[in-house]
């Protein structure tokens, strides 16, 4: 019987009975939902920076975004899709290149709290992300979309602008690619085409042209004052 | 075992790499100013198109075509698909990618885009847009496994059918100056007796080798 035994790390030793436990475990934690940590790597934006010192928070909500999806029957698996670490890389990888400074707050922008002293923080919302893989939709592709919400506030909370954005990602069937692998590259996707949205839109959306005016129009008169003043 | 027997089972393995199904294939080309003396030290990009729903320009076909090209003129430079839209991200992604040559233009005034462009010495863009569908399948495959071995039994066929169309811009001239539209068909077979014999028609890859040559014919001065 000790013959048997295997020796494992530590001095543990396994016997069949532990074997055979472990393979049941492995078994069981095949039924369970397919799970998927989105990882990729996204570019810096290549574009003239706006003239703006531009705050980020990344409230918990947003850092640690997971979507989860029950099974809804014995032939489908659960999901989960996590996607709080690839969202803060993205975002911290698209700001910087967008705007003059970015600068990461160290508390939520409200009346009264102390943070650096920037021209405006975004907060960004990932309000919902929904996903289709081949055995939903009898299409060959894997889908990913999202509906993000901003808040562009001034340091001290203020609210200066709010709008919604959707991201779309999708990608194709591929030999030998297992679904959490299609679905990751179509969150990578989806990520990008957030950034690029954001990117080329952000000064349309008509509450921050409004904000963007106000600022155009305040800072010359100030210089002007200044000039005329003694 | 016997070696008559060894030879029997090894047959079909070694014999795989040899048996491919039948594909046909249709070309068409519409060309204009055709540089007839290469395109010299400049490049050449080529790029899916995925703005559609339904389907996507798959990126291996887009990497075959490019190998295709380069394999066989190798002074002809071309930019991988990824380097080039993450060097210009965010504006070749599906939903910001110029769709006309007139769009270039606009790309172009800002400055760090054009300053891009220019280092990478960009002379021609080419957009490929297709995909390569399963038309139909029929047949049935058992396979079982053992105490005495494993095995398969039964017979499978399918189709395949790739479209693909590639429009070339000349960066140049902000101009669109040609168009070649390739597609293939074949039909791909599985007879299985205890191993099953794939007979694969190599439809994506003689769509790749069509639009390879094309654009091959009309970037090198070799061809």
């Amino acid at each position: 019987m000790s013959g048997s035994m295997i020796s494992g790390p530590e001095g543990r030793r396994f016997t069949p009975w532990r074997a055979l436990l472990l393979a049941v475990f492995a078994l069981l934690s095949a039924c369970g939902p397919s799970e998927v940590a989105v990882q990729g790597q996204f570019p810096a934006p290549l574009m003239q920076k706006l003239p703006l010192s531009l705050g980020v928070w990344y409230d918990e909500g947003f850092r640690t975004h997971e979507f989860f999806d029950e099974a809804k029957g014995r032939a489908e698996s659960g999901w989960i899709v996590k996607t709080g670490d690839a969202q803060v890389q993205m975002w911290d990888t698209l700001l910087p290149g967008m705007f003059r400074e970015l600068t990461h707050m160290k508390a939520k922008p409200e009346p009264g709290q102390m943070n650096q002293a920037v021209d405006a923080v975004l907060i960004p919302h990932v309000d919902e992300l929904q996903y289709a893989i081949p055995t939903h939709t009898n299409v060959k592709v894997y889908e990913i979309w999202m509906r993000y919400r901003f808040e562009l506030v001034s340091p001290g909370g203020k609210p200066l602008a709010e709008w919604t954005m959707t991201a779309y990602g999708k990608t194709p069937t591929a030999f030998l690619q297992s679904d959490e692998a299609a679905v990751n590259l179509a969150a990578v996707v989806a990520l990008r085409d957030a950034g690029a949205n954001f990117a080329t839109n952000f000064t349309r959306v008509p509450q921050v042209q409004d904000w963007l005016a106000q600022r155009r129009n305040t800072a010359p008169r100030v210089a002007g004052n200044q000039e005329v003043e003694p | 075992m016997s070696m008559m027997r060894r030879a029997l089972l090894l047959a079909p393995l070694v014999s795989l790499p040899l048996l491919t199904g039948c594909v046909t294939a249709t070309v068409d080309e519409m060309v204009f100013n055709e540089p007839v003396e290469g395109i010299g030290d400049a490049s050449v990009v080529i790029l899916g198109r995925r703005h559609a729903s339904d389907y996507e320009t798959e990126p291996d076909f887009i990497e075959c075509v490019g190998d295709h090209i380069s394999s066989r003129d190798n002074s002809i430079e071309v930019i991988d698909e990824l380097d080039f839209i993450n060097a210009l991200y965010p504006w070749f992604e599906p939903r910001t990618a110029p769709l006309y040559p007139e769009d270039l233009e606009k790309l172009l005034q800002q400055p760090p885009v054009a300053q891009r462009l220019a280092e990478l010495r960009t002379q021609y863009m080419i957009w490929i847009d297709g995909s390569t569908i399963r038309t139909d399948s029929a047949g049935s495959m058992t396979c079982g496994i053992g105490p005495g071995g494993a095995g398969c039994f039964g017979f499978g066929t399918w189709g395949n059918d790739s479209d693909y169309e590639a429009t070339i811009w000349d960066f140049t001239n902000r101009a669109e100056v040609g168009r070649i539209n390739a597609s293939a068909s074949g039909q791909s077979y599985m007879p299985a007796v205890v191993v099953p014999i794939p007979i694969i028609a190599p439809v994506q890859g003689t769509a790749c080798d069509s639009v390879g040559d094309q654009l091959l014919q009309f970037l090198s001065s070799e061809y």
